[in-house]
């Protein structure tokens, strides 16, 4: 099957070559199956999300907007919500969607084997009414139900059963880990696993295209310097990201276009807030000074985040507040200043909660995760030896980073957060700033075991509350809370830099998400 | 003789086993694939089930002794990154490797002997002078740095060669893609190739030429100048042959090296063989992809090691009866 696609697609190439309005792009990563429920990572779901349609989508602007549902509403006081689905919607394979497909897909993407289960546990039932209504019942009211599925693709029942894939297989694979049968504005041509994936328009789709592509390829190219050059090259038309070193230089360059724009990432550090001694450095074995929120607090504020993004991102980032950038839905507007760079503050506080002379402790950091986070953390262990604290660094590859942090090896880590699903401020709560409860799924990621009686209390209501003004006045009170706490600092949020050539024109949205049908060939 | 040939492949096994307890050994310091299989909804009862799925949780030898069960029946597990066997989708990729290095195998030999005899009878010539000089690029510049020098210039430059890729490739038979039938899949050829082949191709140029210069001075050549054979016939149907025998003992053992060592410049040119595959489960923890291309790498090494050890008791007839004596 594969092979013959290959074989036709090798003949119509040769036949007439270089089209305008073929467009080749390149990222770093191959997104790792075809399969929209199997794996919960941006290159999957931002890959499938051209081939693949939801309920809902994201705008260009990151605001919901109607896809295969036409309007949706919550169920009486917020028992649920219902949805209208859009009539006459056809999968590539020329199969009717209706409600059932709906169904089978919430039994398959909220399956034990589906990575993306964690989006439907508020749900508790899901009940088709007609063939073109659904309701999902929640186990509390869930304004936010509607957004956090807004990745949450819609697969045929038919064709998964015809083909043997009704439910996801992350570890064998299985059909739907190569194939594709979705209702999207593009159609899957040929794919060949970490080399090429070459997409073609779907004629029948149900909304207006606005692109005017007749094929795209795709092509994995990890090392940056070969993307750059193959970008300068005219081999691809696009290629994301480019390295930050790289950007002024390809502004300067005649032919393409450098793309910047902020991404939904903040970058922090995080502390140790339940040991009782320093593991690392050399204070090691001494009490935990990080329990001290003086000790945190001058941390915040022995580090000069400007100083950071002139040096190190060249201009680019934006420094951050709080765990959201001011993108998101629930971003606390009241409690936007970030601690000031102030080292002489730093050191009282040191002296006050009885650290004049310093500590020795370790920092972990990656040095393959986020860009540049290596020349980071050496920033902020300079900039903290200035206050008299002494960070012995250990940077390690995101393979051996996140099983030391889930050992809690760690005095101080470097973390990065996106809020997948609901990109809303209740996001990172949950997993970060929350007390670890693993019953509840709550703080999974909250590694230094952070824990506030009344933040934990706020939380489920702002899960449930329906209205946005009280929601957001909870939201203002728990912001105020971690960051008095200093619970994390932190740092900036990273920027998001692509690069295309000067013949064509695309749609940066801020989830890094690269969406084909915004894509015009000039 | 039979005897001496159990005994060597009985080593070689012995090796293989060896290098398989080491990399397993290894694996767990390159880090924990589980993260990268599961989002960041994940639960750590999800990364405990999977982990226990997968085996991870066995100490190592155990999940060893898993691998062997399997690869002695030809199953190598299947890819953590991409959820498919691991048998199939090196043999998918093992067609662009084995491309690549025959490419760069031959620019190397016929370039590198070539080059070597020129610069052997021009001695004092300034070409000889400007190629030996040259050369020690070849040899010091890292294989990375070169390979981008070249996309830098031809690609990015001249804009004459693609920057990556093995173009457009046609698939002959069921298993195996080529780029040698279309135009844009020689194109693609010719930067990788060059860039693995360089150093090869100096190595052996510097060879010959020392080898040559060695049986220029030999009393034969002189006799066969003495009884007023022509330049050419002397120098390659005397001395060049003569040449040669250490010469095709190195070019076998870097025939491996070139399939081993090809990591680096399918890095480099997003070549999709099994350098680059090997390269992205590492960074991935792809443990099976991982442990079935190192073992085949060392079937490879330790296979043309026994062939040669083989061939030389055949070759050498001293080799035999010294064995054959110390017995």
């Amino acid at each position: 099957m594969l092979r013959t696609t290959t074989a036709l697609l090798a003949t119509a190439l040769m036949a007439g070559t270089a089209s305008a309005e073929e467009f080749r792009w390149a990222g770093q990563t191959d997104p790792q199956t075809m399969d929209p429920h199997a794996v919960s990572s941006a290159p999957v779901l931002g890959f499938l999300n051209n081939v693949y349609d939801g309920l809902v989508r994201m705008s260009k602007d990151m605001t919901l907007e109607p896809s295969l549902a036409t309007s949706w509403e919550p169920i009486g006081a917020g028992e649920g919500w219902r949805f209208t689905l859009r009539e006459g919607v056809t999968f590539h394979d020329g199969a009717t969607f209706d409600a059932d497909d709906v169904l089978f897909s919430y039994e398959r993407a909220s399956d034990e084997t589906a990575d993306v289960r964690s989006w439907f546990s508020p749900v508790t039932e899901v009940r088709v009414v007609d063939d073109f209504t659904v309701e999902f019942y929640t186990n509390a009211p869930n304004p936010l139900f509607p957004a956090s599925i807004a990745n949450w693709m819609m697969m045929d029942r038919g064709w998964a059963e015809a083909n043997n894939a009704t439910r996801p297989d992350k570890e064998a694979g299985n059909y739907a880990t190569l194939n594709v049968n979705g209702t999207g504005a593009f159609m899957l041509a040929d794919r060949q696993p970490g080399l090429t994936t070459t997409l073609v328009p779907n004629e029948n789709w149900w909304d207006t295209a606005e692109h005017n592509i007749t094929t795209a390829t795709f092509t994995p190219i990890q090392n940056p310097a070969t993307a750059v050059a193959a970008l300068l090259s005219g081999d691809v038309d696009f290629v994301e990201p480019v390295p930050i070193q790289d950007a002024a230089r390809l502004e300067a360059t005649d032919g393409v276009n450098v793309i910047r724009g902020i991404e939904t990432r903040t970058i922090m550090l995080g502390f140790s807030h339940e040991a009782d001694t320093l593991k690392y450095g050399a204070s090691a074995g001494a009490p935990n000074p990080f329990r001290d929120v003086r000790v945190r607090e001058a941390v915040a504020k022995a580090i000069n985040v400007d100083a950071i993004l002139q040096t190190i991102w060249r201009g680019s980032a934006e420094p951050a507040s709080q765990l959201v950038t001011p993108a998101l839905s629930g971003y606390s507007a009241t409690n936007a200043a970030r601690p000031d760079y102030d080292p002489e503050a730093a050191r009282a506080l040191l002296a006050e909660a009885g650290y004049a002379d310093g500590f020795g402790f370790g920092l972990m950091c990656p040095n393959d995760r986020y860009p540049n986070d290596e020349a980071v953390c050496q920033a902020i262990t300079a900039m903290l030896a200035q206050v008299g604290i002494e960070a012995e660094l250990n940077a390690m590859p995101v393979s051996n980073y996140w099983p030391e942090l889930r050992a809690d090896n760690f005095d101080m880590y470097l973390l990065g957060w996106s809020p997948g699903g609901s990109l809303d401020h209740e996001h990172p709560l949950r997993f970060l700033a929350s007390t670890p409860n693993e019953e509840k799924r709550l703080g999974s990621w909250n590694f230094g075991g952070y824990s506030n009686a009344r933040l934990d209390e706020l939380l489920p209501m702002i899960l449930a509350e329906i209205d946005p003004a009280a929601r957001q006045a909870m939201l203002d009170e728990v912001t105020a809370i971690y960051q008095g706490e200093h619970a994390y600092v932190p740092l900036y949020v990273q920027p998001l830099v692509w690069g295309t050539r000067d013949n064509i024109e695309l749609t940066q949205r801020p989830d890094n998400f690269f969406i084909l049908r915004w894509v015009t060939v000039n | 003789m039979l005897a001496f040939i159990i005994r060597r492949v009985g080593q070689s096994i012995l090796v293989l086993l060896i290098v398989g307890l080491v990399a397993f050994s290894m694996f767990r310091f390159i880090g924990d694939p589980i993260d990268n299989m599961l989002g960041q909804e994940r639960t750590m009862e999800d990364v405990e089930r999977l982990r226990a799925q997968l085996g991870l949780d066995q100490p190592f030898p155990v999940q060893y002794f898993r691998f062997l069960e399997g690869a002695v029946q030809g199953n190598f597990g299947v890819s953590y990154r991409q959820g498919r066997p691991v048998a199939e989708i090196i043999l998918e990729r093992a067609p662009a490797t084995l491309e690549l290095a025959l490419v760069s195998g031959i620019f190397a030999v016929v370039l590198g002997i070539a080059l070597g005899v020129f610069t052997a009878i021009r001695r004092q010539g300034i070409g000889a002078n400007v190629i030996m000089a040259a050369s020690l690029i070849g040899v010091s510049l890292p294989t990375f740095l070169i390979g981008i020098l070249l996309i830098y210039l031809f690609s990015v430059e001249l804009g004459w060669l693609p920057s990556f890729g093995r173009g457009q490739t046609v698939m002959i038979g069921e298993n195996w893609s080529t780029g040698f039938l279309t135009e844009s899949g020689l194109k693609a050829l010719i930067l990788p190739a060059i860039t693995l082949g360089l150093y090869q191709m100096t190595l052996i140029m510097r060879l010959v030429r020392s080898e040559m210069l060695e049986v220029l001075r030999q009393d034969y050549i002189r006799f066969a100048r003495a009884r007023g054979l022509k330049d050419r016939a002397v120098y390659f149907r005397h001395a060049l042959k003569n040449t040669m025998v250490p010469v095709v003992t190195v070019i076998g053992l870097q025939i491996g090296s070139i399939i081993a060592f090809a990591i680096i410049t399918e890095t480099v040119f997003q070549w999709p063989g099994v350098g680059l595959l090997f390269i992205n489960a590492i960074q991935f923890v792809d443990i099976p992809v991982m442990a079935a291309y190192l073992m085949l790498i060392s079937v490879m090494f330790v296979g043309i090691n026994l062939i040669v050890d083989i061939l030389y008791v055949f070759i050498d007839p001293r080799l035999r009866v010294d064995r054959a004596g110390a017995h």
